[in-house]
C-alpha cells in the first residue's frame, strides 16, 4: 500500500508539474467561461437606452404611459399621425431612436410595431415590450370591459394543460435538470477517456523504457498498476475540482456583475410579464435558455449533494475504465501499439453517453433502470436521474448502482492486474486479442 | 546468504530454468555466467520476485524467501531504465523509498552515494540531460542506495568507460569488504577473474559447472609454462629433449626469448628447471592458467560438442 502511494504521488507530481496540465487547469475553465460570456453577451448586445417617440393621434396612451417609466426607455409623445419615412428622414426626429404608432388598430389587431434605427438590446426590448403590453391591456380593459384591471388579469390566463408524472406530481424533475445531469455524466466520460488514455500511454512508456523492471523489483505488479491509476486519477480529480471552482465562481461573478439583470424577471420595475410572453421569449432567444440554465445550476440543483455523488461515480468509473487502459498498455510493445483497442473502448464510452441522452427522455423506462446497473453506463444514467430527482423511497438505487459498479471495478482490476503482471515484462509483443486471452489465462 | 534449490521455469513449453540449484555464500562476489539466452536473467528475475518459478524454492538467510526480503536486495537490471523527466536526486529518493527507506534516509543515502561516485553536481539535473555513462552510475547507485545485504547486478559494467569500470570494480570490492554479498551476471570475464570468488556457468537452462574462480581455472589448465630466458635457443630446445614440448617462441631481444612449454607425461616444474639449469639463464618462469574467457569458451563448446554426439 505504501509503495502504491509512493508511485501514485510520483505520477501525480509528474502530471501536476507538467506545464500543459497547469495551463489547462486555468485556461480550460477560462475558455469555457469566455464561451459562456460571449453567448450571454450576444444575447445582450444592442442599444442599451432608447428614446421612444409614441405617435398617438387619438391620445390613447395619455396618462397611461409616463415619460420615464424606467431609466433605459424614455417616452416622448406626438399627438398626430407620423409617416415612417418622415420619422426616418426628417432631422427633427433624429434624436429619437424608435417610433411606436398607437391607434385603434392596435386594439383590433393586437399588434404594435416598434420601428428602431439601431437594434435595441434584449433588456431594453423586454422592458419596452412589457410596458407597452401592460398599458395597452389597461386601455383595452377600460374600453371593452367593466372589469377592474386586477380582476381581468386574474381571468385572462389561458388554461394550461400540463402533462405530469404520477410519481412526480410537482414536476420537480424536468428535462432541463436531466440535461444538467447529462452534462455531468458527459464530463465523467470525457475525463475518464482522457485520463484513461494517459494511463495507457504511461504504462506503455514505462514498459518500453524498461524502468518497469526496476520498479517490479520493489513493488508487486498490482501495486504498481494501482499506484499509477490512482496517481493519474488524483490529477484528474484535482483538475475537475479546480475547473468546478473556477466555473462556479465565474458564473457567480457573471451573475453578480456583468449580467445582473439578464432573465431575472423580478428586476423589471413594475412589469408583470404574462406566461405566454415568457414562454415566447424563452423559445425564441437562445441566450435566455443559457441564462435559465445558470439559474437552474444555482437554484434548482442541490450541488453539495450532486457533486458528492458525481465524485463517487467518477472515481469508480475511472478505476473501472483505467483497468482496461492499463491492461492494454501492459500488453503494448510501444505507446502507439494499443491504439487499435481504443476504438471498441470509444464505442463503449459513446454508448454510455447515448444511454444518458435516452435517460433524459425516458427516465422511467425499463431499459433506463437496467442501464443504471451496467458498469459501462451506470455513471451517466445515475447522474441524469439524480439531477431529475429519484422518486421518494428509491434513492437506495443510487447506492445499489454504485456498489454494483465498485464490485465490477474490483473484478476488472483483478483481471487487469493479471494481464498487467504477465504482459508488462513480455517485450516485443503486440497488443492483440490472442495475447490478451493468453495473459489472462496464464 | 541465498540458497536456490531445484528451480524450474518454462515459457510456452520451453525451459528457461531446468532444476537449477546453487548456493551463494555470504560476503562473496558470485559470478553468474552463461551465453545469451541461457536463463541468467530469468533466474535473477525469480530471485527478485519479478516473476515466479514453476517449482523449486529459494532461501534467503535460511528463511523461505518472501516479499519482505526484497528490501534487503538491490537490483541493477541489464536493460536500464529511468524516468527521463525526473531529477537525479529526486529519482534516487523515489527508488530508495520504494525499497522501504524513510524520506530522510533516502535523501541522506542518495547524497552519500552521489558524492562517493563523484556526480553530486548532477543532483539537480534531469535524467535526460545525463550522458549514458552518467545514467549508468545513477542506476548503479539506485541499486544500492537502500544499503542492501545482497546486490544483484546484471551486466553492471556495460556502457562504462575504462576509468569508470575501475571505479565500479573498486566499489564492488569495497562492498564485499563491508560484508555485502554480490551476485554478478556478466560477460566481462576479466571482471570475473578480478573480483569474483565463485562462479557458476549456466547453459541451456541448466547449471553446467559451479566452483570457485580459481578452481575453475585450475581444472582447465593444460600444464603449460611460460619461460623467459637469456641464451641460445638451440641449447634451450636441446635441453627440453623429449620430456617437454615447445609450443611457442618469441625473440624479445638479443639472445632473449619468451617461450611456452608443455609438460609431457608426469613431468613437474622441478624437472623442467633441472633440465634447463646450466643451459640457459632463466629470467622468469610461471605456470599458465587459462583465463575465464578461455574456461567459458571451452566449457560451452565442450558441452555443445557432447550434445551433438
Amino acid at each position: 500500500m505504501r509503495n502504491s502511494w509512493i508511485i501514485a504521488l510520483r505520477e501525480l507530481k509528474e502530471r501536476v508539474l507538467n506545464p500543459a496540465f497547469l495551463w489547462m487547469l486555468f485556461i480550460g475553465p477560462l475558455l469555457l467561461l469566455s464561451c459562456l460570456y460571449f453567448l450571454f453577451k450576444a444575447g445582450d448586445e444592442g442599444k442599451t437606452s432608447l428614446r421612444v417617440l409614441i405617435a398617438d393621434p387619438s391620445g390613447m396612451m395619455e396618462n397611461k404611459i409616463v415619460s420615464q417609466e424606467t431609466k433605459a426607455v424614455e417616452y416622448y409623445f406626438f399627438d398626430d399621425y407620423l409617416e415612417l419615412e418622415e420619422f426616418r428622414d426628417n432631422r427633427k426626429y433624429q434624436k429619437f431612436d424608435a417610433l411606436i404608432e398607437v391607434n385603434e388598430k392596435i386594439l383590433i389587431n393586437k399588434k404594435a410595431f416598434v420601428f428602431y434605427r439601431e437594434t435595441p438590446s434584449l433588456d431594453v426590448k423586454m422592458q419596452l415590450k412589457f410596458q407597452l403590453e401592460r398599458r395597452v391591456e389597461e386601455v383595452m380593459i377600460d374600453e371593452f370591459t367593466n372589469m377592474e384591471v386586477d380582476d381581468f388579469r386574474q381571468i385572462k390566463q389561458a388554461l394550461n394543460v400540463d402533462f405530469r408524472n404520477v410519481y412526480d406530481p410537482k414536476n420537480e424533475a424536468s428535462n432541463l435538470e436531466g440535461w444538467v445531469g447529462f452534462i455531468f455524466g458527459l464530463l465523467i466520460v470525457v475525463f475518464v477517456f482522457l485520463f484513461g488514455l494517459t494511463v495507457l500511454r504511461s504504462t506503455a512508456r514505462e514498459k518500453s523504457n524498461r524502468i518497469v523492471e526496476v520498479l517490479l523489483a520493489s513493488v508487486k505488479p498490482i501495486q504498481l498498476m494501482l499506484g499509477k491509476i490512482s496517481g493519474i486519477g488524483l490529477a484528474a480529480v484535482i483538475q475537475i475540482l479546480v475547473w468546478s471552482l473556477f466555473i462556479t465562481f465565474g458564473l457567480l461573478f457573471f451573475r453578480a456583475t456583468i449580467f445582473p439583470d439578464l432573465l431575472d424577471f423580478s428586476n423589471y420595475e413594475g412589469v408583470q410579464m404574462s406566461s405566454e410572453v415568457k414562454e415566447q421569449l424563452l423559445s425564441n432567444i437562445p441566450s435566455q435558455r443559457y441564462n435559465e440554465f445558470i439559474d437552474l445550476v444555482y437554484k434548482r440543483i442541490d450541488f453539495t449533494f450532486f457533486l458528492f455523488h458525481f465524485f463517487l461515480f467518477f472515481i469508480a468509473t475511472y478505476f473501472f475504465y483505467a483497468a482496461f487502459f492499463s491492461a492494454i498498455g501492459a500488453m503494448s510493445g510501444s505507446e502507439s501499439d494499443g491504439q487499435q483497442f481504443l476504438i471498441p473502448l470509444l464505442c463503449i464510452l459513446g454508448l454510455s453517453v447515448y444511454s444518458g441522452y435516452y435517460a433524459i427522455y425516458f427516465p422511467d423506462a425499463e431499459l433506463t433502470s437496467c442501464l443504471q446497473f451496467i458498469p459501462f453506463t451506470s455513471s451517466v444514467i445515475v447522474m441524469v436521474k439524480l439531477a431529475q430527482g429519484y422518486p421518494e423511497g428509491t434513492y437506495y438505487l443510487v447506492w445499489l448502482s454504485l456498489i454494483t459498479l465498485i464490485l465490477f471495478t474490483v473484478l476488472l482490476l483483478l483481471i487487469a492486474g493479471r494481464i498487467y503482471r504477465n504482459g508488462i515484462l513480455h517485450f516485443g509483443l503486440k497488443a492483440s486479442l490472442r495475447n490478451l486471452f493468453y495473459f489472462m489465462r496464464k | 546468504m541465498l540458497e536456490i534449490s531445484n528451480l524450474n521455469k518454462s515459457f510456452k513449453r520451453k525451459f528457461a530454468l531446468d532444476a537449477v540449484s546453487l548456493k551463494i555464500p555470504k560476503g562473496e562476489i558470485y559470478g553468474l555466467l552463461g551465453p545469451n539466452g541461457a536463463g541468467k536473467t530469468t533466474l535473477i528475475r525469480i530471485v527478485n520476485q519479478i516473476i515466479s518459478a514453476d517449482s523449486g524454492k529459494i532461501l534467503f538467510d535460511g528463511q523461505l524467501m518472501s516479499s519482505e526480503h526484497l528490501r534487503s536486495i538491490g537490483y541493477l537490471p541489464e536493460e536500464r531504465g529511468l524516468y527521463k523527466n525526473m531529477y537525479v536526486l529526486e529519482h534516487l529518493v523515489f527508488l530508495a523509498k520504494l525499497r522501504g527507506l524513510s524520506s530522510s534516509d533516502a535523501l541522506k543515502n542518495s547524497k552519500f552515494w552521489l558524492d562517493k561516485l563523484a556526480i553530486s553536481e548532477w543532483s539537480n539535473k534531469k535524467i535526460e540531460a545525463l550522458s549514458k555513462g552518467m545514467a549508468q552510475k545513477v542506476q548503479f547507485i539506485a541499486s544500492l542506495v537502500h544499503n542492501p545485504d545482497l546486490l544483484i547486478l546484471d551486466e553492471p559494467l556495460s556502457g562504462f568507460d575504462p576509468v569508470n569500470v575501475e571505479l565500479i570494480l573498486k566499489e564492488l570490492k569495497e562492498l564485499k569488504a563491508n560484508g555485502k554479498t554480490i551476485l554478478l551476471s556478466t560477460h566481462n570475464m576479466r571482471s570475473v577473474e578480478e573480483i569474483c570468488d565463485r562462479a557458476t556457468l549456466i547453459h541451456d537452462a541448466k547449471i553446467l559447472v559451479e566452483d570457485t574462480v580459481w578452481n575453475l581455472r585450475e581444472k582447465s589448465k593444460k600444464g603449460t609454462y611460460s619461460i623467459r630466458f637469456k641464451g641460445n635457443m638451440i641449447a634451450f630446445v636441446n635441453a627440453l629433449w623429449t620430456d617437454f614440448e615447445l609450443l611457442e617462441q618469441t625473440e624479445i631481444g638479443e639472445q632473449r626469448f619468451l617461450t611456452l612449454v608443455k609438460m609431457r607425461g608426469e613431468r613437474s616444474m622441478n624437472d623442467l628447471l633441472n633440465a634447463l639449469m646450466g643451459e640457459i639463464s632463466i629470467e622468469a618462469i610461471e605456470e599458465c592458467f587459462p583465463s575465464m574467457q578461455e574456461v567459458f569458451i571451452e566449457l560451452i563448446q565442450g558441452k555443445e560438442n557432447s550434445d551433438e554426439k
